[in-house]
């Protein structure tokens, strides 16, 4: 199963209640945001006069830039599909993947609010809030978790909730039968571009004009620290580790290295 | 400000520390909303009671909603799942109302201006001696001047039974900014017309075209109204937009026509002309309930499309294109009536003509066309009808002046300041003002202060400190919509399609009001009682109020709560039953194309253009319209709808922007004709969506009360830029497109290039 958001950009009409549902339901203090919603245009694009919205939230990567590069020590965790019942244990820093409903999601008391995760999103799609440092952290990150306490007790979302024009699709893109599966086959896409190609699991569908102006919206550049923090990540991270990432330690010490003194040159 | 609020900033912003309120009464608590973000939000469904019988009033449109409650508590709004109007959904206002509710800025007890009117100073009293001070002072009006030297300036669910007691004493002046600052026109001459008033009653879903003239819906946010746009959107039909300005309408829609400001007339007599000529207009229709035809079509012959189009500044083949889209989808066309009217000081004609093409294209009570949709009615409540030494109809100011015969309900708000100033043709010295914030819709600012600065007293009520209460002598705290009883919604489902229901969902309160404020009826009641009117009160509560209300219907508050706060019903179908005949209660009983009652007024009997006057050079015209995160300005204190859209942008030609040197997000102020330059600044937005003789920006921000601490001078007010004035005659109505502004960058005058 992998959870994922349709925004129907034929339908959104930039009215912002999911920005604002969302803020109101996790009690995001005013100066975060867990979604968001830019206006963009009117400006001219290919195929016309164009005017459109970014409602932008975390895309729960197919392969998540942010999961990577978090420092905390890694723990045994078990994860439980809610569905079947089945378990998986894996290692884990702060943030993960789900393993069985493929959302990114953070563990508050384990995080050292050191931020990595947050540059390491092209998206911008998470932030650190310092309000909530404590003896062990220097904050929380925060980000969209898919609602999933919500889906967890048969609510939908809070953003697909409140939306009016019915513009936010929620389901398992997993499952061929589903709202968003459909929307897929139908040509919603995420935003991507050359270098940035993580799969992003929320997709946007609309008309030519409006897509091409969503497009520009698009992170163009993975961010500059990520790489470095990816190999530092994976240094520091305890012995016990999968085989793959041992085997690449000393690889890894030369491109730190170089790495560093890139970053040294400017 | 309050977006980073803690308790040293709370205590601050309180001028109540100046008049030595005890801290203790101000102390941040729990209910005030100062708290720590959780580590882990538990969310809103946990450990929370849902309390139904809400409805909204962040705008007018009352959707119904539920609260959900954690302790005492109000930590979210979501649309009544029972709902068949709004459903589960709310706008970002709606979902805002939260932080209404816990706005630290707002009015939290009675008090009185020991300061000067406009530059207040306030000291706290308590309820008995602010009422005792306004029953003393308008009685003495009373007692001196009638009691037609009282003037009450309302708006809102919350001012309704105050305007009731003010009937009562027999006060002729008076006037909601929603009919003479923005619908007055759109329901009076649809009136003149059609014989009824649609309102927004058009059936977007079921249509297969659609033509906006200046409806941005998108921006302006009425819920259910922008689903049945986005589903008429989504059914396929075409959606010609009329708009100088790309708006979030025209981005859906197929045809943009980007209109010369001021040419909307012309471009409608245009379209019938054209339809007229060929002959593809609803004849059988208009045969049937039309009268005035062969007039009409003689009075458009000469808007020829080549006249047509130069006079609005589009291409000839553009007006045929929407002409003939319009036609051939015949009767199933939206023709939008519009909502707010007031733009250039001649829009009745404007509207005749909308009424004039809906009628021409028979697109009345037919899917897709403008349909009276059936609701449940509701009682009323009046306080006995009693002699007064003085008939109120006599005072009327429009009657006795024998002026704007097709006036909206209530006096037009210019001839009441224009009393207000010169004393004639009798002195009013005492101003209600309940829930509006005049400095905000009433053009020329400085006439308004100047007005108010002549009463002898002027009595206030609203729920934060808006601009106009720094004009209150008495300024009195209500509590907010979630706080109180007092209207009842009526409606149906939200797709005149669908299975036909009817519902009827009264405003009931999610929590208790904090502090002191108060529920209208009680402020009223107690009022009443101190001017000598305790036997006539008609409810005692707010309760019985809406009781009373509900009573037409057979029904109760106590009915309501076991039905989770809406009554639904079977409803009946708005679209005609084959053999049914539509009725039009106009004098005539037809749809009066030609208009006897005008001709006999000495204004045109047919829809007539008049052109408004041109921008002067280096100036262009300055044309507002909504945001989707406000409303006007009673939301611009709010956090969370300040943080979507903190400033009101403005919007201008790109090719004009490179002229001038000006780029997105310079920081610029607005000087007008009149040399008046804004108080604040906002940002540019450069684009190709908007022509080159005309910006635009957002109504309701440029707060001046700096007791708002969000909104504060935030963006700019461009009321504060209306100076000129331009009443028409048929209804008194101002328009408020008709002042034009140029650049203020870095303290030098930018202007704007033609």
């Amino acid at each position: 199963m992998q959870y994922g958001m349709i925004i129907d950009l034929n339908r959104c009409v930039g009215c912002h209640a999911c920005a604002v549902a969302c803020r109101a339901e996790w009690e995001i203090p005013v100066q975060f945001a867990r979604n968001w919603l830019r206006r963009l245009g009117p400006a001219k694009t290919a195929h016309g006069l164009a005017a459109t919205y970014y409602p932008g939230l975390c895309n729960h990567c197919a392969h998540p830039a942010c999961v990577e590069v978090c420092p905390a020590d890694t723990k045994m965790v078990t994860f439980k599909d809610v569905k079947t019942g089945r378990t998986k244990n894996m290692e884990v820093a702060a943030t993960w993947k789900d393993p069985f409903n493929g959302t990114v999601q953070i563990d508050k008391k384990r995080c050292l609010g050191c931020g990595a995760c947050a540059d390491a999103c092209p998206y911008g799609a998470r932030y650190v809030n310092p309000d909530l440092a404590d003896d062990d952290s220097d904050g929380k990150a925060d980000k969209c978790t898919y609602c999933m306490p919500r889906v967890a007790v048969g609510l939908q979302p809070a953003c697909v909730q409140t939306c009016l024009a019915e513009a936010r699709i929620f389901g398992d893109l997993d499952d061929p039968e589903s709202e968003v599966s459909k929307y897929v086959k139908k040509g919603a896409v995420g935003l991507t571009s050359k270098n940035v190609q993580i799969g992003p699991n929320s997709r946007y569908f609309g008309n030519k004009k409006d897509m091409a102006l969503l497009m520009t919206q698009a992170p163009q550049e993975m961010p500059e620290a990520n790489s470095r923090r990816s190999m530092l990540a994976g240094l520091l991270r305890p012995a016990r580790q999968q085989a793959e990432t041992i085997g690449l330690a000393g690889a890894a010490a030369t491109f730190l290295g170089k790495a560093l003194d890139d970053e040294e040159k400017g | 400000m309050a977006m980073n609020l803690n308790r040293r900033t709370f205590l601050k912003t309180a001028s109540l520390a100046v008049a030595g309120i005890p801290l203790a009464k101000v102390v941040a608590r729990a209910e005030t909303g100062i708290a720590k973000a959780p580590l882990i939000p538990p969310g809103s469904f946990k450990d929370t009671k849902t309390v139904t019988g809400g409805v909204c009033e962040m705008c007018f449109w009352r959707c119904q909603l539920v609260g959900k409650i954690r302790g005492d508590r109000l930590v979210k709004l979501e649309g009544n799942p029972k709902s068949i109007d709004n459903g589960r959904n709310l706008c970002a206002r709606g979902n805002s109302g939260i932080k209404l509710v816990y706005d630290p800025d707002r009015l939290k007890y009675p008090m009185k201006n020991i300061g000067k009117r406009g530059a207040p100073k306030w000291q706290k009293i308590s309820w008995d001696e602010a009422l005792n001070i306004c029953a003393e002072k308008l009685q003495a009006t009373i007692d001196k001047y009638g009691p037609k030297g009282i003037a009450i300036w309302y708006h809102g669910a919350s001012s309704h039974y105050p305007n009731a007691y003010f009937d009562y004493l027999g006060v002729p002046n008076k006037y909601e900014p929603a009919f003479y600052q923005c619908r007055g026109q759109t329901a009076m001459a649809m009136m003149q017309t059609l014989g009824f008033v649609p309102n927004e009653d058009v059936d977007m879903p079921n249509s297969k075209a659609m033509l906006l003239v200046g409806c941005h819906i998108g921006e302006n946010i009425h819920l259910s109204h922008v689903k049945n746009f986005v589903r008429g959107v989504e059914n396929g039909s075409k959606v010609v937009v009329v708009d100088p300005r790309f708006s979030a309408a025209a981005a859906k829609a197929h045809i943009w026509v980007k209109i010369k400001p001021g040419t909307d007339t012309a471009f409608l007599l245009g379209l019938m002309n054209y339809m007229f000529d060929k002959d593809i207009y609803n004849k059988t229709f208009v045969k049937k309930y039309c009268l005035g035809l062969k007039r009409l079509k003689k009075h458009v012959a000469e808007w020829t499309v080549a006249k047509t189009a130069k006079e609005c500044d589009i291409p000839g083949k553009q007006l045929v294109e929407v002409a003939e889209l319009l036609a051939e989808n015949s009767p199933h066309v939206s023709v939008h009536p519009g909502r707010h009217a007031a733009w250039y000081g001649n829009d009745f004609q404007r509207v005749r003509a909308n009424a004039c093409l809906t009628a021409i294209l028979g697109a009345i009570d037919c899917p897709g066309g403008i349909v009276r949709i059936k609701r449940m009615s509701i009682g009323h409540v009046h306080w006995p009808e009693v002699e007064h030494d003085e008939d109120p109809e006599d005072f009327a100011l429009a009657e006795m002046e024998e002026k704007h015969p097709f006036h909206p309900p209530g006096t037009p708000p210019e001839m009441m300041r224009d009393t207000m100033i010169s004393g004639k043709p009798y002195p009013i010295k005492s101003m209600v003002i309940w829930g509006t914030n005049s400095i905000k819709t009433m053009p020329d600012q400085e006439k308004t202060m100047k007005a108010l600065a002549n009463m002898d007293f002027v009595m206030v009520s609203d729920v934060s400190p808006t601009d106009i209460t720094m004009w209150a002598d008495i300024l009195l705290p209500e509590a907010s919509y979630l706080e109180r009883y007092d209207h009842v919604e009526s409606g149906t489902q939200w797709d005149q399609g669908d299975t036909p229901r009817q519902f009827i969902a009264p405003r009931m309160p999610i929590i208790k009001p904090m502090f002191e404020r108060k529920d209208p009826v009680w402020v009223i009641n107690e009022l009443a009682k101190k001017m000598g009117h305790g036997k006539d009160i008609p409810v005692k509560t707010q309760e019985e109020f809406v009781d009373r209300l509900l009573k037409k219907d057979n029904l109760s508050i106590a009915k309501l709560r076991k039905l989770d706060g809406i009554y639904i019903q079977p409803g009946e179908s708005p679209y005609l039953k084959k053999g049914e005949e539509p009725e039009f209660p106009t004098d005539s009983g037809k749809i009066e194309l030609y208009s006897e009652a005008m001709a006999d007024e000495d204004f045109p009997p047919l829809p007539t253009y008049t052109r408004t006057e041109e921008p002067p050079r280096g100036f262009a015209r300055m044309i507002y319209g909504r945001s989707p995160v406000q409303t006007f300005n009673r939301t611009a204190n709010n956090a969370w709808l300040a943080r979507e859209m903190p400033e009101n942008p403005l919007w201008i030609n790109d090719e004009s922007a490179k002229k001038m040197g000006l780029k997105d997000g310079d920081r610029v102020f607005l000087e007008n004709q009149d040399g008046k330059r804004s108080a604040s600044s906002t940002v540019i937005k450069v684009t190709p969506g908007i022509r080159q003789d005309c910006v635009f920006l957002a109504h309701g921000y440029g707060t001046f009360n700096p007791a708002m601490t969000v909104g504060y001078h935030k963006g700019i007010d461009d009321n504060s830029l209306n100076t000129k004035i331009n009443r028409e005659g048929e209804t008194g109505i101002s328009g408020m497109r008709i002042n034009f502004v140029r650049i203020i960058k870095d303290g030098k005058v930018i202007n704007i290039p033609a």
